[in-house]
Parts: C-alpha cells; sequence; structure tokens
C-alpha cells in the first residue's frame, strides 16, 4: 500500500517534471512587458517642442544614439533597446496623457530621464507607477521630494537634488563672497522652494530676492527683474531657473550694463542653448555654476570623449550639457539593465538599481546613494567657472567636489573618485 | 497675453446632460394594473407606484424576456427661477425615464432586439435614493406581473441612478440579474463635502455674502439657496469676463473681500484653488490644461497651457459642480434638518499638498499658492449641525458587497459626480473581494472568488481645446469624451447594455478579447486594471 502510494507520488512529479519542461519550451522566454527575447522597450517624455523643449529636447536623442550604440554592440543579453521619446511640451496634463500610451499602448517595459517635477508629480499621481510596478529610472528633476523611497518605491533620482544644490552653493557663498551683498531670482515653484529651504538653512539672507512664476519669463519680466536686483546693488546674483529664463536676465543685464557676479543653477547655465536662445555666450565669462559633469568639451576626460565620438557617429549633434547628459542616463540605464540579468523583469530591475546601482559608472563626480532605503542619485556639485566661450573650468583650477544630502545633513569636501568609464563604453557589469 | 471673448458663457453649459427628460403623459395617482397601449408592435405601459411615482414600461412584441430598469439621475426638488443660467425656468418634474435621457435611440435598439425597457419617475425629487430603492423594487414587481414571460431583470442609471442602480445590486441581488451604474454618485458625505468645500472657497475667495450652505427652513431657505445660485453664477460670470479682459491677470469680482495684497496674486489662481481643495477635475468640456491657441509666441503658449487653460476648466467646471451643489445641499439640510457641511478642521493646505506642485503656474507659484491658503487657513469655517450629520449617515450608502455582475463606466473628467466616487466603489469591492479570498483561503479552499466588478473609463483626449480664428477658445463645440456630467454616446449606452445582457445570461462580465472589442468598436472606454481615479477629498484624495 504503502509502496503503491510511492508509486502514484513518483509518477505524478515525474508528469508534473514534464509538464515543466514542455512549458518551459513552449513559452516564450520572456514574458515581462516590453521585453522579448531579442529588444527591450523604454520610454520617455520630455518637452520636444515649445518654450521649455531648448536643451531639453536634445537628450532623447542622445539617449537614442547611445542605445544605438550599444545595440551594434551587441546589445543588452543580446536584446536590443528602443527608446520611445514623447512630446510633454512640459505640460504635467500632457505628461499624464503621453505616459499612459507608453504604458498602455506602447507597451514600454520601463520609464527612463522623464522630466520635470511637476509633470512627474503628475504622472506618479494619476498613472499609478507603483501599483503597476513599473520601473521610472533616473528622473530628470532635482526636486528633493522625489527622493522617498516610500512614496516613490519604483521611482530613482539621477541629479542631485536643487537642495542639495543650494546648500553647496551657500557654502561657497559664505566661503568666497562674504560681506557682499546678495541677490536671488528663483522659480517660484518646488524647484524654488528647495534652494529657497537651503539657503535659508544654510543662514544665506539674499538682499534682494525675486521670484518668478514658470512660464512668465520672458524680456519684458527680465527688465524688472534686473530694476530690482540693480536698485539693490547686487553684486552677487545666485540664479535658480530654467535656462528659457536665464537668457532673457543674462541678455537684458548686458544690455544695462548690469554685471554682477552671477552663479547660475546647474538646470539653466548650458551655453549653446543660451547661444540658441539668441544669448551672446561672452556675457557668461566669468559667471560661476554648480556643475556635477566635467565640461562637455573637456577631452580629456574619458567620458566626454568616448560619448563625443558616439555623438558623432549616432547623433550628429552640437555636443553640450544636454547631449552629455542623455548620453551618461543611456549609459547608466545600460547598467542598470545588465545589472538585472538575462531574466529581465520590473522588480528585477528596482532590485538591481536597490543593490547595484551606486557601483555604476556615470560621467558626474559625486558619489551615487541607490541603495535598498534610498533612490538618491547623485550627491554633490563642484563649482566651475564660466569663460569667455561660454566653456567652464573648475573653480580654483582643480575639482573641488562638495557632497551633501537634502536635509540637514553637513555640506562637506569630498575625495570622491568616480568609477573608470567602461572600456569602449560598454557596460560589462552584471 | 492677448485677451479674448469665450464664444458662449461658460455657465449655460451647465445643465445640459442633467435635466433631459420624456415628455410624456403620465399618471399622477398609485394604480395597481398599468394602462398599457399597443402600437408599432410595442407596448407602452404608464402608471405609478403605491408612492405616486410615475412609470413608463416599454415592451417589444417579440419580447424576450429581459428589461432594463433605468434610474435617473438628480433632478432638484425645488423650482429654480428663471434667469439663472443654465438651470433658469426649471419646474420639479417626476416624469419617469425609461432609458437614459429618454433617447430614443437607445430604446429604439432595445426594443429592437427584443429587450423591455422602464423606468420611474419617482415620488420626490432631489436625494431619494431610499425611497428610489424602495419604488424601483416595487416597479419590478408591477413589471414581472404585467409580463409574465420576464426572465431578467437589468438595472442601469446615471449620476443618482448609478448610485441607486449600485445599492439596488447589492441590496436586492434576488431581482436585479446585472447592474450598470455610470458617472455614479457614491459615498454622500465626502460627495457633499466636495459640494461644500467647492461652495465654501466661492464664497471665501469671491463673495462672503454667499451663504453656501445652512439654509433656513422653509421659503426662507429656498430664497436664500436661489439667492446663492444667482450669486454663485455671478461671481462665475464676473471671473469670465475679467480671464477675457486679461488672462494673465484676471480682477477679483467687485464681492471679493480679500485683502489687497491677496488680490495681487490673480483671480484665476483663486479658481485653481477651489477646484483643487474641493477635488473638482481641471479638464472640462472644453479645456484640456493642454492646449494653447495656435500662432501665439512659444512663452505665450506655455504660459497659456500651464495657467490660463486649467483656470478656465475650473472656471466650467466649477459652474458646473456649484450649482448642483447649492441644490443639493439645500435639499439634503432640509432633509437631515440641519446644517451638513463642517470644514472646522479641513486642512485645505494638506489637501493639495501634491497637486500644487503639479498646477504650480495656474496657482501663481509658491507665493501664490502661499497667499491663497493663507486666506483659507484665516476664514471662518462652516460648522455643521451634528444631529444633522448624523442622519445623513443613516441613509442608504455602499458597501461595495455585491454578488451579481456589475458594469462602472463614468469620464475621468465629470465634474459633478467625479471620477473618485467610481472609485471609491471599485475600492469597496476590491476589499469585500480580498475578504472573501481570505476567507476562502483559511476555509482550505484554493479558488479565487469570481471578480464580478468590471470597472471602465472615459479618458478624455490629449488636446481638445479649439480655438476661433482669432484666437480665442471656442465653447460652442460639443464637450470633449470623458468630460461633463454623464456625458456619453450612444455606442456606449448601447455597448453597456450589450454586457450587462451577457452579464446577466452568463452570470459574470464579458472578458478578454470580445470585451476589448466591444470596447473598441463604442469607443472611448478603456479597461485597464492599472488605473486608479484619485480619491474624493474627503475620504483622502
Amino acid at each position: 500500500m504503502i509502496r503503491k502510494t510511492r508509486r502514484r507520488r513518483t509518477w505524478f512529479a515525474a508528469a508534473v517534471l514534464a509538464a515543466g519542461s514542455l512549458l518551459a519550451t513552449t513559452l516564450p522566454a520572456h514574458a515581462e512587458t516590453g521585453v522579448t527575447t531579442n529588444s527591450i522597450k523604454l520610454g520617455i517624455t520630455l518637452p520636444l517642442t515649445g518654450a521649455a523643449s531648448p536643451g531639453y529636447n536634445k537628450i532623447g536623442n542622445a539617449m537614442d544614439a547611445y542605445f544605438k550604440y550599444v545595440n551594434d554592440n551587441g546589445g543588452v543579453y543580446g536584446r536590443k533597446i528602443q527608446l520611445i521619446q514623447k512630446d510633454d511640451q512640459y505640460s504635467p496634463q500632457l505628461s499624464i496623457a503621453k505616459t499612459n500610451e507608453l504604458i498602455l499602448k506602447d507597451k514600454v517595459f520601463a520609464l527612463v530621464g522623464p522630466l520635470g517635477t511637476a509633470n512627474f508629480t503628475a504622472v506618479h499621481k494619476s498613472v499609478g507607477l507603483q501599483r503597476r510596478g513599473i520601473p521610472s529610472l533616473f528622473l530628470n528633476t532635482g526636486f528633493s521630494g522625489f527622493a522617498n523611497k516610500k512614496s516613490y518605491p519604483t521611482s530613482f533620482t539621477i541629479l542631485p537634488s536643487y537642495a542639495m544644490e543650494a546648500k553647496i552653493v551657500a557654502q561657497f557663498l559664505k566661503e568666497n563672497f562674504a560681506g557682499k551683498k546678495l541677490g536671488l531670482v528663483y522659480q517660484n515653484d518646488e524647484f524654488g522652494i528647495d534652494a529657497l529651504g537651503a539657503f535659508t538653512a544654510a543662514g544665506v539672507k539674499f538682499d534682494v530676492s525675486i521670484p518668478y512664476t514658470s512660464g512668465t519669463q520672458s524680456a519684458a519680466t527680465a527688465q524688472t527683474w534686473v530694476s530690482q536686483l540693480a536698485a539693490g546693488s547686487a553684486q552677487v546674483v545666485v540664479f535658480f531657473g530654467v535656462t528659457s529664463a536665464t537668457a532673457p536676465l543674462l541678455a537684458v543685464a548686458a544690455g544695462a550694463k548690469y554685471a554682477p557676479q552671477w552663479i547660475l543653477g546647474s538646470v539653466g547655465s548650458d551655453p549653446l542653448t543660451l547661444q540658441a536662445l539668441g544669448v551672446p555666450v561672452a556675457v557668461l565669462n566669468g559667471a560661476l555654476t554648480p556643475a556635477g559633469n566635467p565640461s562637455p568639451n573637456d577631452l580629456t576626460d574619458e567620458y566626454v570623449k568616448q560619448f563625443q565620438e558616439i555623438n558623432t557617429k549616432y547623433n550628429k549633434a552640437a555636443f553640450d550639457d544636454y547631449v552629455l547628459q542623455g548620453m551618461n542616463l543611456g549609459l547608466m540605464t545600460v547598467q542598470a539593465l545588465r545589472a538585472a540579468g538575462p531574466s529581465l523583469t520590473r522588480r528585477g530591475l528596482i532590485r538591481a538599481m536597490e543593490a547595484k546601482g551606486s557601483t555604476f559608472a556615470s560621467v558626474a563626480y559625486s558619489p551615487l546613494g541607490y541603495s535598498r532605503t534610498s533612490n538618491v542619485g547623485h550627491t554633490g556639485y563642484y563649482m566651475a567657472v564660466m569663460g569667455p566661450t561660454g566653456d567652464r573650468k573648475p573653480f580654483g583650477g582643480t575639482v573641488m567636489l562638495y557632497t551633501t544630502d537634502s536635509g540637514n545633513g553637513p555640506v562637506v569636501k569630498s575625495n570622491f573618485k568616480r568609477p573608470a568609464m567602461p572600456a569602449k563604453g560598454l557596460p560589462n557589469n552584471s | 497675453m492677448r485677451n479674448f471673448k469665450l464664444k458662449r458663457s461658460l455657465t449655460l453649459v451647465a445643465a445640459s446632460s442633467m435635466l433631459s427628460l420624456t415628455v410624456v403623459s403620465i399618471p399622477t395617482v398609485a394604480q395597481a394594473t398599468p394602462a398599457c397601449t399597443t402600437a408599432n408592435f410595442v407596448t407602452t405601459c404608464l402608471g405609478a407606484t403605491s408612492d405616486t411615482a410615475p412609470y413608463m414600461m416599454m415592451v417589444p412584441a417579440n419580447f424576450n424576456g429581459t428589461v432594463y430598469l433605468y434610474s435617473h439621475g438628480y433632478r432638484p426638488n425645488v423650482p429654480v427661477p428663471a434667469g439663472i443660467p443654465g438651470y433658469g425656468g426649471y419646474t420639479v418634474t417626476n416624469t419617469p425615464e425609461p432609458a437614459p435621457g429618454g433617447n430614443a435611440q437607445i430604446i429604439g435598439a432595445l426594443l429592437g432586439k427584443g429587450y423591455a425597457v422602464m423606468g420611474s419617475g419617482f415620488a420626490r425629487q432631489g436625494w431619494n435614493a431610499d425611497s428610489a430603492i424602495k419604488t424601483n423594487v416595487e416597479l419590478i414587481g408591477v413589471f414581472k406581473k404585467q409580463f409574465t414571460k420576464t426572465t431578467k431583470v437589468v438595472a442601469w442609471g446615471h449620476s443618482l441612478g448609478g448610485f441607486i442602480t449600485q445599492a439596488l445590486a447589492e441590496k436586492h441581488p434576488e431581482l436585479v440579474s446585472a447592474a450598470a451604474p455610470l458617472c455614479m454618485a457614491s459615498d454622500i458625505g465626502p460627495l457633499m463635502t466636495m459640494a461644500g468645500d467647492a461652495l465654501w472657497g466661492i464664497k471665501t475667495f469671491f463673495d462672503p455674502t454667499i451663504k453656501g450652505g445652512n439654509y433656513s427652513a422653509g421659503q426662507a431657505g429656498y430664497a436664500e439657496a436661489m439667492g446663492d445660485l444667482v450669486k454663485v453664477f455671478t461671481v462665475i460670470g464676473s471671473l469670465q469676463a475679467a480671464i477675457g479682459a486679461n488672462a494673465s491677470a484676471p480682477a477679483w469680482p467687485a464681492t471679493s473681500q480679500v485683502p489687497a495684497a491677496i488680490k495681487a496674486i490673480p483671480s484665476r489662481s483663486a479658481l485653481v484653488m477651489v477646484a483643487l481643495m474641493s477635488g473638482v477635475p481641471l479638464q472640462s468640456a472644453h479645456f484640456d490644461s493642454t492646449s494653447a491657441p495656435p500662432g501665439i509666441p512659444a512663452t505665450s503658449a506655455l504660459s497659456f497651457q500651464l495657467a490660463i487653460n486649467p483656470a478656465l476648466a475650473a472656471l466650467e467646471n466649477v459652474a458646473n459642480a456649484a450649482a448642483l451643489a447649492v441644490l443639493a445641499t439645500h435639499d439634503l439640510e432640509l432633509q437631515a434638518g440641519g446644517a451638513i457641511f463642517d470644514n472646522t478642521a479641513t486642512n485645505y493646505a494638506a489637501r493639495v499638498a501634491e497637486e500644487q506642485f503639479i498646477w504650480s503656474s495656474a496657482l501663481s507659484g509658491v507665493s501664490g499658492i502661499g497667499g491663497l491658503l493663507s486666506v483659507l487657513a484665516a476664514s471662518p469655517r462652516a460648522k455643521a449641525n451634528p444631529a444633522a450629520v448624523a442622519k445623513l449617515a443613516t441613509l442608504t450608502g455602499h458597501s461595495g458587497k455585491v454578488e451579481i455582475p456589475t458594469i462602472l463606466f463614468t469620464g475621468t473628467a465629470d465634474p459633478v459626480t467625479t471620477a473618485g466616487n467610481q472609485q471609491s466603489v471599485a475600492d469597496k469591492y476590491a476589499a469585500y473581494w480580498s475578504e472573501k479570498w481570505a476567507a476562502n483561503k483559511k476555509a482550505g479552499i484554493r479558488t479565487r472568488p469570481a471578480n464580478n466588478q468590471l470597472v471602465l473609463w472615459n479618458f478624455p483626449p490629449e488636446k481638445y481645446t479649439k480655438f476661433t480664428a482669432a484666437g480665442s477658445p471656442d465653447t460652442t463645440v460639443p464637450a470633449a469624451t470623458g468630460t461633463n456630467h454623464c456625458n456619453f454616446t450612444v455606442a456606449q449606452h448601447l455597448a453597456i447594455a450589450d454586457m450587462l445582457a451577457y452579464a446577466a445570461v452568463n452570470g459574470k462580465n464579458l472578458s478578454g478579447g470580445a470585451l476589448l472589442t466591444k470596447l473598441r468598436k463604442a469607443g472611448n472606454m478603456t479597461f485597464d486594471r492599472g488605473y486608479a481615479a484619485a480619491r474624493l477629498k474627503g475620504l483622502g484624495g
């Protein structure tokens, strides 16, 4: 009787194994949305047209160029990456619609580099990324509110937060411009809140403080900013806004012969974009800016050199900070996909980011903060000075990296050495 | 920003979908047996249930045994004097409505397939769910007695009728085989909180003489409510004119008493704040919050997309929602015996904590948001009558516990019964399903319970705001799909009807490819398990 039962069990187990092997041979290797045996579909929303698009509209093409380079070199575990770009015109409502399109119609595996604080907040609230378990890698926004793993468990930031940036600028102001009259022009939203809060916490008081509402930037409004700054005799002016606001500010100031020491936030200081918006690059001469990456013209930098080569062959765009950033997003995405292994799943990608993300190679000088409890990307800046061509060099001649967090942590000078660029710019991590 | 004139008063679009009625001759007293006439192979029966609610039945000669029971939406229970935009000239009516809006195409299509249709006008208008459920139960009995061939009853309804339909499905699965609450109301407390917040916001920012609730008894209270309607629409009209004159920095209505410093914030931002704090969507019939007039400079276009268009959406939606808010508040206060809206503990800053980032430009940035929230924080709050609130809580609500197949469908930008109403019932059902699954597992049953709730959404298009050749928004075009209250097409209604018939016969909802094909053919009907609408603000949304 016992033996008989055992026989039955053996027979049953064999049948299950046989069925299992049958399934293994007949089912596709990957049933994850957006992933096939030879492709991975990714999506990004960003402003490709409209007033907010200058500069940002280069990021997607740069990422795509990098992916094409990787695809031509074997892809990721044999899979070629397809990037679908959607133009949200910087409108949050449109970001929702476009992200829904990426998820429901295009059926992407993950979002990479979605751009804009209001935009991603809207998407997160309305699209249900968390509920759907869709990874959102490398958010193109510095809003510190996204650095909340509980609220954004499937999302990962890439840029140092605006709060980190302001804390570092505050430290720099104290070290280099003590006693000067200070001015601040800032975007009057979460972008500015982050900065303003950090400046206040750091004890920096501005003699002239000018908020502007996103979308109202123009030559006319810049005229009022410059008038207020000049009337307040601001000697050092910190600007926390987008490039489409930097442009009229600098142009109007130059016209009015108002020449304070400019400290331009990392978001709005790309020289080529300013030039495209009609601002003579020479007005940037001497302006200071917190920078995370090396200059896009620094061919001594192994990352820049490699990315420029890829850009020349696959993108043919003028190489600037946005292209550099896009290429780097591509590099990091490929490392994340590789870290998730050949059996690619959304859950696996998120786990890989948590477990291995902090070790990824990246063009930026500062450490990456990813872990099981943190979705924070880069954590620091160095201060750079811009020349007459808009090119930037480290302030003081060498990179002095400051790192910090978005909270009450101190600003510290760091000796962190970033990982080397993978050979030929092709990651082989696992 | 150029000036522009809207081609039509926004407020005129308000009530179009709510008050479409079938005009028939109806009995005014209860009739034990309906009076029937037959013409063109259709038997039409009129009668009244024991509560004197008139009803109408239409049964084709080839009746297949299934009848559709329709419950109409909210009709004010007081006449609305002429001159009030949207509602002016309304007189209380209990004309029966056997199909959505009495639509002849829908009725014709159903009769043509052998189905019967019926509906009551209900004995009392206003919020009448409790009595309407009883009326419907009696009506089903009358129908079955009259037409003994009846095998299945399926229920459907709009708005308050959706509430009634869901409640009928929960309470009387023995009578109804399948149900479709459409653009449904749910959770009367949070729903009236939304109405109260919107009214209180309008009062606080734009006209403190608006009473906004706590209306007196009798004729005096009626006069106060009608007075509020006039004031609300006067405010809406003033804002509309101000935005038309200067969209970037529209003036505040003359009736506003906010401090002068606050008036430095564009009034349109206060309007957006009213919408956000109460949960009124920022996509309206004609304003998508994404479009800008063609041909204007890029920076102006961005400003229009981010700041002006959302304000116009708020204007249009608040106009739609506010009128019903006044009428429903007046009605429910009378039923409950006192004020039902209480915001003494409401933290409006918390309410908009996340959305303020999304709509920062429309709210005029951080300083604008701070200023507007400071007004809300400093203004006198409305206090409810506890006994009235307690009485309101005794009215029928939804448990979400339903065993028969149900189909939920709403527009995600419905400004009156916002999508959060449908979401609430979906959430309750999900919790109920989880309870059942847990019980199964505890009992050693490894079979998942059937999911008998089909949740469908109607999303507005990405862009739909139309502009005239002069660049002004054109509000003469039809409301976009997914917007406005209960704004469904005949094709959508018939798809729902088909799915109800399937569910009634099979005991489960249509699924898989057949479902998707049905939805695709009807157009603008989305089945997406991953989507969840924003919860009602009163429920923490």
